[in-house]
């Protein structure tokens, strides 16, 4: 909601940060993003998240690019139809490395794309109510508060063992 | 070509003779508006004339293309040579286009040579030739090489005017005995010719007919009509003599002796026919003289004085005895020496012995090469012209301060200050060197002339090319030079035609043009005269047999000096493709090592590439040794031809000449030289040479590659071995769809489209003498690529001719064409990742130069090794380049290239018959191998079509291919060799 | 594993990309002096012929082949170790992963230029690209050069992508440690990471695809390199055991690599706390498995060709023990199966002067095996009349430092300006661990 407050709570120990998260709600504040310098099992438990959907992206690369390899080979000795050491044309056993090779290629530019897209980078806006100390060894806990609680929160968090920021 | 199509094109041709064909290529090009009406852009014309490359004068017919001869091939109408042409005749174009060959007269000055104007030196030697006539007899003398009649008549006419006696004929081989041993046994003071293809029995003692020995083309063809695989028939050749050369190479039985006592042996085979009552029909006196004369040649003497195994003796003996018609021929070309003359001597009396009629020597048909003068009449020209007996010296196109023994003191003698020499010759070698005046004239094939290589037949020089310099034909000169008041004739030519006019040879106008046509006048084929019966023979016999045979000491070793089959006498040195394509023998390019046995070797701690000097009381050289079996202990061999000090960027500085070390000594009996040194010291330098040699092993470690049957095996026919997937008995797969079997192939088969070309290669024909694969470089612009980068394994021979020795006796030598074997599975053709080997729709393995980008993974993957790799761009320095053939590109650095089977001789006959709208005819397509090769080991064809020669020759019991086990399915068809029982 | 806190791993590894001392520049442009070496003699190649070198005919393939399959067996490691121990969570694998993926894409890099310099006429190379032209001339995808052109080109984008992805929250973390030029240029590669829970989840899942994609694709590349060789009929080239022959190989050279690589870095750096002795160990531990690997695999090669009754096969190996480059089977030998045996022993595993000294050894045997393969198996094979020998000119060694150069002149770089030790993955060990 436009006005509220932000309010970061920064903890040493990743159990305190997952541990604050449910409380949060209960005491009325609004939950914005945890920020860890590592992946948090903690955390994520504690929001509750299903797997990302970076998979997804990785199998449709994967069957584009399997096709792509088969089709290329193909279509390009057919293109020509020379006979080489008396094979046939279309010989699939060696087009298959082809489309192998193009398999993986395809369900990792399938994999890196999903990876941008479900975690939305490119994107430097976050960096505005980010502390840097988050990427060194702090939790951030990043909640929100109608205009007027801010006081309650930061409180809140001081009780818990955070140190607290505040964003405008 | 066939007959037909060269018939056409040659009565085309000839009519109007290198008319239109411009000295210099043009540096814009420009459509031809009004071509001459004999030559249309793209389309080759023939002319007929006469190789002189040696003196055996084979007939070629060249190819020509926009006015420059581009290929030159035998003349199929040529009794001689029949079609075929050896390895010196066609590298012939490359003396026409040699870069080094003089553009303008030379005069020597205080300081060098000059050039001069032609006209000028024209005047020079008339002046010259005029103002020594003037001073008494005899003091214009002329030492030509062998000429034909015509220019022989004008050079004695000439002569006389010049009040001087005839020309001397000089040929470095000049067969002394063997003339001798004819007058003295035939009556014939000649050269006789043998009818070689009716023998049963050969038996040579060293005569190299395969290589430069009188005729060798015809002598080739002659040899295989008795020797090759006749169904289960094959006749014999034995070879008597101290080392094997490619022609002993050929022989069924080689009879090592020691160096020297061929005669020795020769005589003891007399004394045994005549003990087993050959030549009982012989007038009993002439028995009782050769009972005499060979008394002291029992068995065991031969044996003992020729150090010849006994079985191979008996067997030889044994063979001759029951032979039907034997011919014997005596030693090689160099060896006039007592031994020499003796052993031609018992070589005729051989004959004799063997057939009193001497159905196979041809007396009436004569080879030319027999007005060479001796070895001691060239000598004593030289020693007048020493002691100032000559004031002007015209030499003909001879080099005798190289060919020559330095002591005879050729050298010395032109050096004298108050002789005017002149040197009729287009190179600056050794003796032109020495000359006052250097005065090119036209080469052979720009000239006009005739040649006799024999004596009945009249063989056309007509000139089959644009001029490239304004040189004056020989003839002309003569005829300017020779005569004070008005000449018999404006020009040769005329002069030639009047001749032969006058001779009866041609009646008029007509039978000029047609002998242009056909290359010249040639009697009826077959025999002329039966040979005629001894004539002269004395009752007591040549005085030379008497003399006994003394061997030389046990402990000295003995040198030989060889013609080469590649540079002849030294003339061929001068020629890139000649010095390229390797010595059948020891496979080694460019160089010139000295061959020994591995014994002689091993006593001396030598081994191949060691570098040696070698001895003699005449001079010393140093070569690279090449340790070889085909070499009896004791013995060392070189070729001859290499070892100029001039001649040429790729004579000079090259190899040694053998020439230096042999003596000066003529034998008084026939006044010939000897090859043959029983002295010389080999001491080791202690370096190495890095030998040019084309090959790998020198054995093919029971790989399927050459294989061999016997007679018997022949015989037994029977059904076909078990078949199997082992080296050993892998079927014959056609590279049709026939040829595939599931059970050994993967892969389903494919159709052609109307032909499959293909070629088989009769392995028992095939004499390894390279003729194809000199024809190959001059066919497709192969590059040449020099000394050091073959060291390097750059070679870049589409076509090579391996030589392997039998594992089980390694002083047997045989041979294999080895070229793309166009398989229908190519191994080279599936790893390119760019199409550029691939399979077309008649079977051929094409090789696209424009899409290779030398990934050089076809090579890798060729079980046969025949793909070759432009690892630069070759050079062909001006004006060889003159010579390449428009039909095929010239390929530029990095990209691979091999045998295309004469893919442009395909199409050209297929545009033909698609013209007269007909399938190709069989023998319509002769690839350049094939047309040339003298045996007739190559026959190419339609796979497809049931009943053309090559598919017919699959049938036959000996087809094989080579390691055909790898499944390739190779179009190329191997023969196996027929050895006879060991 | 190791015990430091998250803010020591930050600090140990920045300190590494303080401003270097001009002794490193000094070897930067030593280094570049070597590439340009390298450069300069291929400029040379191309416009005189490839004629320059020793290849000939029947060896058409020397040293640029031979470093080509070398590099790719150095590319090796890098995956393997980040994306094959990473499914394995081997915990020893995080100090080394980041380096060895760095070598990896640097060696692939290396590796691709050799077929490059080894064409006869580079100029076209384009040809062995599918594009499409108007008379429609294609590649040969039957051909195993094009298999090579597939996998190869695979391969390094695979592992670039698989690096970056890597490096991301690396990056954040040196954004968030700089200011100015530095910062702004970090904020940019770190695509404005932040380590959101969110952007957690999706990551851990992309890097745990990638793993699992990367590690088929590294045992395929190196079996597409093997059928170079297998799919020839050459005696010596044509066995079935090529591919995990060359895998195993090119794991075994890989690691050495990262030995050579890391026993320095870990001593300029101070790694020792990061990069401990244990890791170094357990690298030593599997070279001693793929060193009996490739020994096994050497040994079958004479078996069958004992066994298999083929009179060339087995003439071949003959050759290969008692011909002229026998002293290669014997480098190779011993090189890679016999000394590295010595890791057996615990005082050598962790003895750094060893560890350091064996890697080299490898590294060497390891060239040597390639060069008994390509040169020996063509030198004698099937046609004894075409038989013949090989040795490397000036260009081609020329090329070769070049080549050398390129990759420590890269590897230099890297070191210097981006964090050689993974520190997310750091603290995540020592968060398990601690």
């Amino acid at each position: 909601m436009p006005g509220d407050a932000c309010i970061m709570g920064l903890f040493k120990d990743e159990a305190k940060a997952a541990r604050v998260i449910p409380e949060l709600a209960a005491a009325g504040f609004s939950f914005r993003r945890a920020h860890s310098p590592i992946p948090s099992h903690r955390i994520l438990e504690a929001l509750k998240l299903k797997k990302g959907r970076v998979g997804w992206f990785t199998l449709a690369g994967g069957i584009v690019g399997f096709f792509l390899g088969f089709a290329l080979a193909i279509f390009t000795a057919v293109q020509w139809n020379l006979i080489v050491s008396g094979k046939p044309i279309v010989s699939l056993i060696p087009f298959f490395i082809v489309g192998f090779e193009f398999t993986i290629l395809f369900s990792v530019f399938g994999n890196v794309i999903g990876l941008l897209v479900c975690s939305r980078l490119p994107d430097y806006r976050g960096l505005e109510s980010y502390d840097p100390r988050c990427s060194g060894e702090h939790f951030g806990v990043l909640a929100s508060c109608e205009a007027g609680r801010e006081g309650e929160l930061m409180d809140f968090f001081q009780k818990k063992g955070a140190e607290v920021k505040v964003f405008a | 070509m066939n007959r037909r199509t060269f018939l056409k094109l040659a009565s085309l041709s000839s009519v109007s003779f290198a008319a239109g064909c411009s000295p210099e290529s043009p540096k814009h090009l420009y459509s031809l508006v009004q071509a001459p009406d004999n030559m249309v852009t793209g389309k080759a014309t023939w002319y007929a004339s006469t190789c002189r490359e040696c003196p055996a004068g084979c007939g070629v017919i060249a190819r020509n293309r926009e006015s420059r001869a581009v290929k030159l091939e035998g003349n199929p109408l040529h009794p001689l040579n029949r079609g075929k042409l050896c390895m010196r005749g066609q590298a012939a174009l490359q003396a026409v286009y040699h870069p080094d060959r003089l553009r303008s007269p030379l005069l020597r000055e205080k300081d060098g040579f000059t050039p001069i104007g032609f006209e000028q030196a024209r005047a020079l030697l008339k002046e010259k030739a005029w103002a020594a006539a003037r001073k008494g007899p005899d003091r214009v003398r002329l030492l030509t090489e062998t000429v034909g009649e015509s220019q022989t008549a004008l050079f004695q006419t000439a002569l006389r005017n010049w009040n001087s006696r005839p020309p001397l004929v000089y040929e470095p081989y000049a067969y002394e005995a063997l003339k001798t041993a004819n007058r003295e046994v035939f009556g014939v003071d000649g050269l006789v010719s043998y009818r070689m293809d009716r023998a049963d029995v050969l038996l040579s003692f060293g005569a190299e007919f395969l290589e430069t020995w009188l005729s060798p083309v015809e002598y080739a063809w002659k040899f295989k009509a008795m020797h090759a695989a006749a169904g289960t028939h094959k006749g014999l050749f034995f070879l008597v003599g101290p080392l094997q050369t490619l022609t002993g190479a050929n022989a069924d039985y080689w009879l090592g002796c020691a160096p020297g006592s061929e005669a020795v042996v020769a005589l003891g085979l007399v004394r045994r026919m005549l003990d087993l009552h050959r030549g009982r029909h012989l007038a009993p006196a002439l028995r009782q003289a050769l009972l005499q004369a060979t008394d002291g040649h029992s068995q065991e003497t031969v044996l003992k004085l020729s150090g010849i195994p006994l079985d191979g003796y008996e067997r030889l003996v044994g063979r001759l005895a029951e032979a039907k018609l034997p011919l014997v021929l005596g030693c090689g070309s160099g060896l006039s020496d007592e031994n020499g003359l003796r052993t031609n001597l018992a070589a005729n009396l051989l004959n004799l012995v063997l057939d009193p009629e001497l159905k196979l020597i041809d007396t009436a048909r004569r080879h030319r090469v027999e007005t060479a003068g001796r070895r001691v009449e060239v000598l004593e020209l030289f020693k007048t012209i020493a002691a100032g007996g000559a004031d002007l010296l015209l030499l003909n196109n001879v080099n005798p301060v190289f060919s020559l023994p330095p002591e005879n003191g050729a050298a010395s003698a032109l050096d004298r200050p108050d002789l005017f020499v002149v040197s009729l010759t287009s190179f600056l070698d050794e003796t032109a060197q020495r000359a006052d005046l250097i005065l090119p004239v036209k080469l052979p094939l720009e000239t006009w002339d005739d040649y006799c290589g024999w004596s009945d037949v009249v063989s056309m020089i007509q000139p089959a090319m644009g001029a490239l310099s304004q040189a004056p034909h020989l003839g002309d000169l003569f005829l300017e030079a020779g005569f004070e008041g008005e000449p018999p004739a404006p020009d040769f030519k005329a002069y030639l035609a009047r001749r032969l006019q006058t001779q009866g040879r041609i009646r008029d106008e007509l039978e000029w043009l047609r002998a242009l046509q056909q290359g010249g006048v040639f009697p009826p084929t077959g025999p002329t005269i039966a040979g005629a019966a001894p004539l002269s023979l004395a009752q007591q016999l040549p005085a030379a047999l008497a003399t006994p045979y003394s061997p030389p000491s046990a402990a000295g070793l003995a040198f030989a000096a060889v013609p080469s089959v590649r540079l002849f006498d030294g003339r061929g040195a001068n020629k890139p493709w000649l010095c390229e394509i390797p010595d059948p023998i020891s496979r080694v390019a460019w160089q010139s090592p000295v061959r020994m046995h591995p014994d002689t070797a091993g006593a001396r701690g030598l081994q191949s590439a060691d570098i040696v000097t070698v001895r003699s009381h005449g001079g010393s050289l140093e070569a690279p040794v090449f340790v070889t079996e085909v070499v009896r202990p004791g013995l060392l061999v070189m070729e001859t031809g290499q070892g100029h000090g001039a001649y040429g960027r790729y004579a000079e500085k090259v190899g040694a000449n053998p020439f230096a070390l042999l003596s000066a000594a003529t034998h008084p009996g026939c006044g010939g030289p000897s090859s043959l040194l029983a002295e010389v010291t080999l001491e080791s330098t202690g370096r190495r040479l890095k030998l040019a040699n084309t090959d790998g092993s020198r054995t093919q470690h029971g790989r399927a590659f050459i294989l061999t049957t016997t007679p018997a095996e022949l015989l037994k026919g029977g059904p076909p071995a078990k078949t199997g997937l082992t080296m050993d008995n892998f079927p014959l797969t056609l590279p049709l769809p026939e040829g595939y079997d599931p059970k050994r192939d993967f892969y389903p088969p494919h159709d052609h489209d109307h032909y499959r070309w293909g070629m088989a290669v009769d392995l028992d024909r095939c004499i390894g003498c390279g003729a194809c694969a000199a024809a190959c470089y001059a066919e497709n612009n192969i590059g040449i690529v020099g000394e050091t980068r073959i060291t390097q394994g750059r070679e870049m021979a589409w076509l090579e001719i391996v030589r392997y020795h039998d594992e089980r006796r390694m002083q047997r030598v045989m041979f294999m064409p080895m070229l793309c074997q166009h398989c229908d599975n190519a191994p080279c053709e599936s790893v390119c990742p760019v199409y550029a080997p691939h399979h077309s729709a008649e079977g051929l393995n094409n090789q696209i130069y424009n899409r290779c980008i030398g990934t050089r993974f076809c090579s890798q993957n060729c079980p046969y090794k025949v793909r070759r790799f432009n690892w630069f761009d070759w050079e062909w320095p001006e004006p060889l380049n003159l010579q390449l053939n428009p039909d095929v590109t010239v390929r530029s650095k990095g990209v691979m290239e091999k045998c295309s089977f004469c893919i442009q001789r395909i199409k050209e006959a297929r545009t033909r018959a698609k013209n007269e709208n007909r399938p190709i005819r069989e023998g319509e397509v002769l690839p350049a191998c094939v047309q040339t090769c003298p045996t007739d080991a190559l026959v190419f064809g339609n796979l497809m079509d049931k009943d053309s020669r090559v598919r017919r020759l699959c049938d036959d019991p000996r087809a094989y291919q080579a390691m055909g086990y790898l499944n390739t399915k190779p179009a190329v068809i191997y023969l196996k060799k027929v050895l006879h029982e060991v | 594993m190791t015990n430091l806190t998250f803010a020591q791993i930050d600090q140990t590894v920045l300190n590494t990309l303080e401003r270097p001392r001009p002794r490193y520049w000094l070897f930067v442009a030593l280094m570049l002096c070597g590439v340009l070496l390298g450069a300069a003699a291929w400029t040379y190649q191309i416009f005189t012929g490839i004629g320059v070198g020793g290849q000939n005919i029947p060896v058409a393939w020397g040293t640029y082949l031979i470093n080509f399959v070398f590099w790719v067996g150095i590319a090796h490691s890098g995956t393997l170790i980040s994306a094959i121990l990473h499914l394995f969570r081997a915990g020893w694998r995080n100090p080394i992963a980041r380096a060895a993926e760095t070598m990896t894409v640097f060696a692939v890099c290396c590796a691709g230029l050799f077929p490059f310099i080894h064409l006869g006429r580079v100029w076209q190379v384009y040809y062995m690209l599918p594009i499409p032209t108007q008379r429609l001339l294609w590649p040969n995808f039957l051909s195993p050069l094009m298999f090579d052109v597939v996998a190869i080109s695979t391969y390094l984008t695979v592992s670039s992508l698989f690096w970056y992805t890597g490096l991301v929250p690396d990056l954040a973390v040196v954004r968030d440690r700089s200011t100015g030029l530095r910062y702004k240029i970090f904020r940019v590669l770190s695509l404005g990471w932040t380590g959101t829970h969110h952007q957690w989840l999706n990551y851990s899942r992309g890097y745990l695809f990638f793993a699992a994609l990367a590690t088929p694709l590294v045992i395929s590349v190196h079996s597409v390199v093997s059928w170079d060789f297998a799919l020839a009929l050459v005696p010596g080239w044509h066995t079935t055991i090529f591919a995990p022959y060359f895998v195993a190989g090119a794991i075994h050279s890989g690691l050495a690599m990262v030995l050579t690589l890391m026993i320095p870095l870990r001593r300029i750096f101070r790694y020792e706390a990061i990069i401990t002795l244990n890791v170094l160990e357990n690298v030593a531990k599997t070279m001693v498995l793929t060193g009996l690997i490739v020994g096994l695999a050497y040994g079958t090669e004479y078996f069958i060709a004992w066994y298999s009754h083929n009179a060339v096969e087995w003439e071949s190996f003959r050759w290969r023990a008692l011909g002229e480059y026998a002293y290669g089977l014997y480098f190779m030998i011993i090189c890679n199966v016999l000394l590295p045996s010595l890791f057996l022993f615990k005082k050598v595993r962790r003895s750094i002067p060893w560890l350091f000294a064996l890697s080299l050894v490898v590294n060497f045997g390891m060239w040597w095996e390639r060069f008994v393969i390509i040169v020996g198996g063509v030198a004698h094979d099937f046609a004894p009349h075409a038989w013949g020998f090989y040795a490397p000119r000036l260009v081609e060694y020329c090329v070769m430092v070049g080549s050398f150069s390129l990759f420590f002149f890269l590897f230099l770089l890297f070191c210097k300006h981006l964090p050689s030790v993974s520190m997310t993955e750091m603290k995540e060990t020592a968060h398990h661990a601690g």
